[in-house]
């Protein structure tokens, strides 16, 4: 099952690599790179936060959600550079 | 797949200009107002673009431009969102390839 489109992360490696290490959703992103593709978190976000929310030891507060990491919209070079119709 | 043009409740499709356009170099006919995904899919093409690093075939999921995934080449410019992008005129829309791997071991892979 697929959770993560853009970088075709399966549940099953999410899962695992969160048994394995224990780790929080940002942790879980870095292993896995669920999280870092093209639409920058938009669908499998939600997920991430879910999956390495439950059955976690260290307190509520403490599990930081992933971040909005700029550029919110992705964006060619051409543009950034000005490039109107880039 | 054809279009609905009896509904139950909106009640009979008003007729619409049609609009030529062209993917992948092959001509397309759209009608007016549609985005390039549904023109596509009113042609039956569901594939807009290829993964870029596993190759698989992918199209429309949110329809309402959240998801990227039917992202496009439209009129050479790359990353238009085809369920939000509509269609004109003789517009060159080209879909995403798989891109070269050459440094990763093994080749392609293709589950």
């Amino acid at each position: 099952m697929i959770l993560c489109r853009c970088e075709e992360v399966t549940y099953e490696t999410v899962r695992a690599t969160k048994e394995k290490y224990q780790c929080d959703a940002r942790e879980l992103k870095l292993r896995t790179r669920a999280g870092m593709g093209y639409c920058g978190g938009r669908v499998c976000r939600p997920l991430l936060d879910k999956i390495s929310q439950n059955k976690n030891e260290r307190l509520e507060s403490q599990v930081i959600p992933l971040k909005y990491q700029p550029p919110v919209r992705p964006i060619t070079f051409q543009r950034m550079q000005g490039d109107h119709h880039g | 797949m054809d279009r609905i043009n009896h509904h139950p409740i909106l009640g009979e499709r008003p007729k619409k200009e049609a609009v030529t356009f062209t993917f992948d170099n092959t001509t397309y006919v759209g009608e007016e107002g549609d985005t390039v995904a549904v023109a596509l899919l009113s042609n039956d093409i569901r594939t807009l673009r290829h993964h870029e690093e596993s190759g698989s075939a992918r199209g429309i999921y949110c329809n309402i431009g959240h998801c990227f995934e039917c992202r496009v080449t439209v009129n050479d410019i790359e990353g238009c969102r085809a369920c939000l992008t509509v269609i004109e005129d003789n517009m060159k829309v080209e879909s995403g390839k798989r891109l070269p791997n050459p440094l990763k071991q093994g080749g392609s892979f293709d589950e």
